[in-house]
């Protein structure tokens, strides 16, 4: 396969990375013969792109490596992977709960590689304020962040799920690209992005600022202790 | 499998920078006009921040072509554009802060802007440029709200490809609609233009490469009265204004592109304003309050464009540093 990254681009991810990343980070990529239970004929397509830009990225730091699994139903269930492919952020504020489901391409890859530097650095910049409130949140959280990768106000939903998930271990961060999982975007009526879907229950269109997203996420969650 | 890096982070800094109590000018919102007020002043040397409360970019990161902005004889894509000068500001040190200003206001006792944020808490400014652009005005039918997301879109480039192969409605007759309908005929089946006019407000070259698309209609006359459907668009009722017949289009999804309202909410009271909202500015694009500007679409100005919105900018920022300049000398 050609090369995807562009030379300058590299050069610049490479310099981002060095000046940035502290503790290494491992991606975990799942992928599935052509053939396998958890793979659809429009996601299919994408994983050997989805492979190769992943390969590309860790080859530009020490830091970053790659863990690929294929055709291999007990990691999957170790995961709680649903979907093919599905890629995890692994790190010391991570416990398989920051995901792709989908390529992290065109403005995804931005989320990417600000989420490798969270996890490498280990903190996140969301507020003190949401932070706390967060804190509260004492049951699994599924925040589902519907995408395409043409849509650029997209990354800040994805960033804010995957932060929270990074910040509360009970919350898990999801972007799905709604291109690759056409079945899966009708299940939530998806028709336009960015779509946010909290434990099937809670849902808004759109971006919205921090604070906003935060009550929709709190109103979502199961149990929150009461104050 | 182009684009799989559309060139710099989105919201983050490139370098994790505490965010400060007080800066020299504060520059609220990221699109062109913003972010050429914050290159301006980076190059000032002016201690710089640029608050943001999406992503950088502004109302031009969902194009996928800009044709008119000089230097891209080829054109460019507006995120390509945007993200260029972002990178240009944050090389000459403006700080970028993810969050959404929701009030200014002005010192009594000191020569002092307040920018009260949504989670940041009130961060100090000598200087204030608003540069907060426009909205998409809503589909003024009672079922908009119902069907926003579900059918109803206002961004072609992100939601276009949830219509493959399907009908879409574009309702305007402007530049932005009429891109927007020649960006849809690559996953639509169908796309039909519907405006109250018998003719294109859009730049010839746009009406041109529309009327000779064949996968573009068009309703002339014609303005929007319901949405029809249970759970998602289904069709898209029309009046003729003239002869006041309504016609039901079967249309899977519908792009609106009818204008835009100025975001101008957050200083109403402390800057004058027109009736639609949009802020009024002297010539240094100086507002009625000394030390505050206003540039790009939420100015009241003839022209709402990306390169207005840069000339803009770059005049406020030349103003707004005079002005702190001259409350130094008098302090
Ligand atoms: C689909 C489309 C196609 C277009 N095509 C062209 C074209 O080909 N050529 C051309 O010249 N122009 C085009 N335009 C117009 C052009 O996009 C605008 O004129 C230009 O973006 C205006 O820039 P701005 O900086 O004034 O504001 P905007 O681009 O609107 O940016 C304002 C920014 O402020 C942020 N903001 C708003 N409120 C707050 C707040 N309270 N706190 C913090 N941040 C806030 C917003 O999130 C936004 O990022 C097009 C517009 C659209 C929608």
């Amino acid at each position: 396969m050609e090369k995807l990254l562009k030379e300058n681009d590299e050069k610049y991810i490479k310099d981002l990375f060095e000046k940035r990343l502290t503790d290494p980070v491992e991606l975990v990529l799942f992928l599935e013969s052509e053939n396998g239970e958890k793979v659809n004929k429009f996601s299919a397509q994408y994983l050997p792109y989805t492979e190769e830009i992943l390969k590309e990225l860790v080859a530009l730091s020490d830091k970053v490596k790659l863990t690929v699994y294929k055709d291999n139903p007990e990691k999957e269930k170790e995961y709680g992977v649903t979907h093919i492919s599905a890629l995890f952020v692994e790190g010391k504020n991570t416990d398989k709960n920051v995901i792709y489901y989908g390529i992290p391409s065109g403005h995804e890859f931005s989320s990417l590689l600000e989420d490798i530097i969270d996890v490498s650095n280990g903190k996140t910049e969301l507020s003190t304020q949401t932070k706390l409130e967060l804190q509260k949140i004492t049951s699994p959280t599924e925040i589902l962040v519907f995408v395409t990768p043409t849509c650029p106000y997209c990354p800040r939903a994805v960033r804010t799920a995957h932060q929270m998930a990074m910040e509360n271990h009970n919350i898990k961060g999801i972007m799905i690209e709604a291109n690759e999982f056409p079945e899966w975007s009708k299940k939530y009526n998806v028709y336009a992005v960015p779509k946010v879907v909290i434990n099937d229950k809670e849902q808004f269109e759109g971006a919205l600022p921090e604070d906003e997203y935060l009550k929709h996420v709190i109103k979502g969650a199961v149990n929150i202790i009461l104050e | 499998m182009d684009d799989f890096f559309v060139g710099g982070l989105s919201s983050q800094e490139t370098e994790s920078k505490a965010i400060k109590s007080e800066y020299d000018i504060i520059i609220i919102g990221a699109g062109p006009g913003g972010l050429t007020a914050a290159i301006y002043a980076g190059r000032s040397r002016l201690d710089t921040a640029v608050i943001e409360k999406l992503a950088p970019g502004g109302q031009i990161a969902v194009s996928d072509r800009v044709d008119n902005y000089p230097g891209f004889p080829d054109g460019i894509s507006g995120e390509e554009l945007t993200k260029r000068m972002e990178k240009q500001a944050k090389k000459f040190g403006a700080e970028f802060i993810s969050d959404e200003v929701r009030s200014v206001s002005e010192s009594k006792t000191e020569n002092y802007f307040f920018v009260e944020t949504a989670s940041h808490g009130t961060i100090k400014a000598k200087s204030v440029i608003i540069a907060t652009g426009a909205d998409p005005v809503k589909l003024p039918v009672p079922e908009e709200e119902k069907f926003r997301g579900r059918g109803i879109s206002y961004c072609a480039t992100c939601d276009a490809a949830f219509f493959k192969n399907k009908v879409v409605a574009v309702v305007g007759g402007g530049d932005t609609a009429i891109a927007d309908a020649i960006y849809l005929t690559k996953f639509a089946k169908e796309v039909i233009v519907v405006h109250r006019r018998d003719q294109l407000r859009a730049v010839k070259a746009l009406q041109e490469e529309a009327f000779s698309n064949p996968k573009i209609k068009f309703q002339w006359d014609s303005v929007s009265v319901h949405v029809l459907g249970d759970n998602k668009v289904e069709g898209l009722e029309v009046e003729n204004v003239k002869t006041k017949e309504r016609t039901v289009l079967k249309v899977d999804g519908i792009f609106v592109a009818i204008g835009t309202v100025p975001n101008s909410g957050f200083v109403r009271g402390l800057v004058e304003t027109t009736d639609r909202g949009f802020v009024v500015t002297d010539k240094n694009r100086q507002t009625s309050k000394p030390g505050i500007f206003a540039v790009g679409d939420v100015r009241d100005t003839p022209l709402r464009q990306v390169v207005t919105a840069a000339g803009d900018g770059a005049i406020a920022e030349f103003s707004a540093e005079q002005y702190i300049k001259s409350k130094e000398r008098g302090v």
